[in-house]
């Protein structure tokens, strides 16, 4: 079973790896909070969301560490998963709800990024990010932001590594064209 | 502008390469321009998302160090809702399953009747069998459990004075087959199952059985094997008025697997011997009149000689009355002795390899039960993980759909 497949969105390992316990669990939150966060407000462009999803996903791999299987994953990987379903989900709801999802980047990040020396450049990716398909700009995010190799991508996702590995090629060279096609744009502009 | 630089700028040996490539490049393994722009295109991309709320990741953090993150908004409350009752959802279904499964197992083990009902049929029908030889042999046969009969005989011990006609037979009729009146033969014929080490003894037993109810034992023959059946047959002479003890005595030395009784009404044999005693005796007596009476010399001769005869007819009918009161007053009992293998499977009393024997049979009948239920379980549980698998693609699709361009 895939880590992506329980009912609870929580890994379904089995009991036989070892265990986090809960210093290690410590450890990985200070590790993969910020990731996480920045990953789903990347996804849903959100922060309310975002922390909400990023709480869950804690809180559900701190009640699953016990079966926590590290053969199939590393924790990082169960953790991104975990909060991919929930995002995910999260995305139906607000389709359900015809609720338009904002594309929009919040104001704060915004000005932050304003506020960087190399800015020019963050805006033509930001540019080239925006313009993916959302399915492509989820797997650019989850790698990047997850830091996930291409087998725990694969997990994640509830895919195939060479599945996932051709998605994620495709998608990052759509990015590089969007990059090359939004560069000039911006000279120009 | 600043053009990205990529590991595709040039056209790829292959994706599996190409990937290889990018995880050196992501990784910090692959120096050079290209594996440096892949990196400063993470970077980018990190930085593009807001950084997480200090405020918010001290909560965070603080919650789960305390082991708990409850307190969050109502969205994740609601699916914490969700994941409880698909919790509770569960163990319902995992409740009802063991339910049904310990229902059928009652169900099985209610409708098998217990490890010993081989005995009671092998009895039956080796009583059925005596019943109709009875019926065609003339004699009034009947057949019952060993109970049955210990119970019948101890009824005909309790009314001795039944059939005043003979008294040496009455007591011993059974009391369902017996009337007023009548002069009737018991006989009975009991099959004991031993171990085949055991047959010895118990035929001891049985003789001292008899000779203790004061009957004896007309004949014997045991057959004892080291390995393989023994067996055993007796023939005892019991009187009638015992035999109910009798049999009861005997099916407490070794399990009983078969048991038959018959009556033989004899009530005419009885009354021509008594008629041709009466006949002897009353001619004799005449006799002796006229004996007295006679004056002649050939005469006193012709009498004394008839008088002779008229003795002889009185002795024989005398013997033959006695016969047949013998034959009331006996019953003739056969007791077979087996001894096989299944000889300790039945009867009374608790020995190590019967209480092994039963715990084989328990678990037999357990594992059958198994069985059973595995035929039907299995199935619904295939049923239900195909339902699973399906209901996760399903919603694994619906995930996915999110992504799609709406």
């Amino acid at each position: 079973m895939s880590p992506t497949e329980n009912d609870a969105g929580a890994p379904a390992g089995r009991a036989a790896a070892p265990k986090l316990d809960e210093e290690q669990f410590g450890s990985l939150f200070q590790a993969c909070a910020a990731d996480l966060h920045g990953y789903v407000i990347s996804l849903l462009g959100d922060r309310a969301a975002a922390q909400d999803i990023t709480s869950l996903a804690f809180e559900r791999l701190y009640r699953s560490r016990a079966r926590l299987d590290s053969r199939r994953g590393s924790a990082r990987a169960w953790l991104f998963a975990i909060a991919r379903n929930a995002a995910l989900d999260e995305l139906r709801r607000r389709r359900r709800e015809r609720a338009v999802l904002s594309t929009e980047e919040p104001a704060e990040a915004l000005s932050a990024v304003d506020l960087l020396v190399d800015a020019e450049r963050r805006a033509t990716v930001r540019a080239a990010l925006r313009s993916l398909p959302l399915r492509d700009r989820e797997i650019v995010l989850l790698k990047f932001h997850g830091q996930l190799s291409n087998a725990e991508l694969a997990r994640a996702m509830g895919i195939s590594e060479s599945n996932a590995g051709t998605r994620l090629h495709r998608a990052l060279t759509r990015l590089r064209e969007n990059c090359a096609g939004a560069a000039p744009e911006r000279e120009v502009a | 502008m600043r053009v990205i630089p990529f590991p595709a700028d040039q056209p790829l040996p292959g994706e599996r390469e190409w990937l290889a490539e990018l995880e050196s490049a992501l990784s910090g393994e692959a120096q050079g321009a290209a594996a440096a722009g892949v990196r400063e295109l993470r970077e980018d991309v990190r930085s593009l998302a807001p950084e997480m709320d200090p405020e918010f990741a001290a909560q965070l953090a603080g919650r789960l160090a305390a082991g708990s993150v409850h307190g969050a908004g109502p969205q994740r409350r609601r699916r914490t809702r969700l994941a409880r009752l698909r919790t509770h959802r569960r163990g319902a279904l995992g409740g009802a399953l063991a339910s049904a499964a310990v229902l059928v197992a009652v169900l099985l083990l209610a409708g098998s009747g217990g490890p010993s009902t081989a005995v009671p049929a092998q009895r039956n029908r080796a009583s059925e069998t005596a019943g109709s030889n009875a019926a065609s042999s003339g004699v009034k046969g009947f057949s019952s459990s060993p109970g049955e009969g210990a119970k019948l005989g101890e009824e005909a011990q309790a009314a001795p004075s039944a059939q005043t006609s003979a008294p040496s037979a009455s007591a011993s009729a059974p009391a369902g087959a017996a009337a007023p009146g009548r002069v009737q033969q018991l006989g009975a014929s009991v099959t004991l199952s031993t171990a085949a080490e055991d047959v010895q003894a118990v035929a001891d037993q049985v003789g001292a059985l008899s000779v203790r109810l004061g009957g004896y034992v007309q004949s014997s023959q045991v057959q004892t094997q080291a390995h393989g059946n023994s067996e055993g047959t007796l023939a005892l002479r019991l009187p009638s008025t015992r035999l109910g003890a009798a049999l009861a005595a005997i099916g407490r030395l070794a399990p009983v697997r078969a048991e038959n009784q018959s009556l033989q009404d004899i009530t005419g044999s009885y009354e021509a011997a008594r008629r041709q005693l009466s006949d002897a005796v009353a001619e004799r007596s005449a006799l002796l009149r006229a004996l007295a009476a006679a004056t002649e010399e050939g005469q006193i001769d012709s009498l004394r000689e008839r008088l002779a005869q008229a003795r002889s007819a009185i002795t024989r009918a005398q013997g033959e009355l006695d016969a047949v009161s013998r034959r009331a007053g006996t019953a003739e009992v056969e007791v077979t002795i087996l001894g096989d293998a299944h000889a300790s499977n039945t009867g009374e009393g608790l020995t190590v390899h019967r209480a092994l024997r039963d715990a084989g049979r328990v678990l037999l009948v357990t594992l059958a039960a198994i069985l059973i239920l595995a035929a039907a379980l299995i199935p619904l549980a295939l049923l239900a993980a195909c339902l699973l698998a399906a209901s996760r693609a399903a919603r694994r699709r619906q995930r996915e759909r999110a992504l799609d361009p709406s």
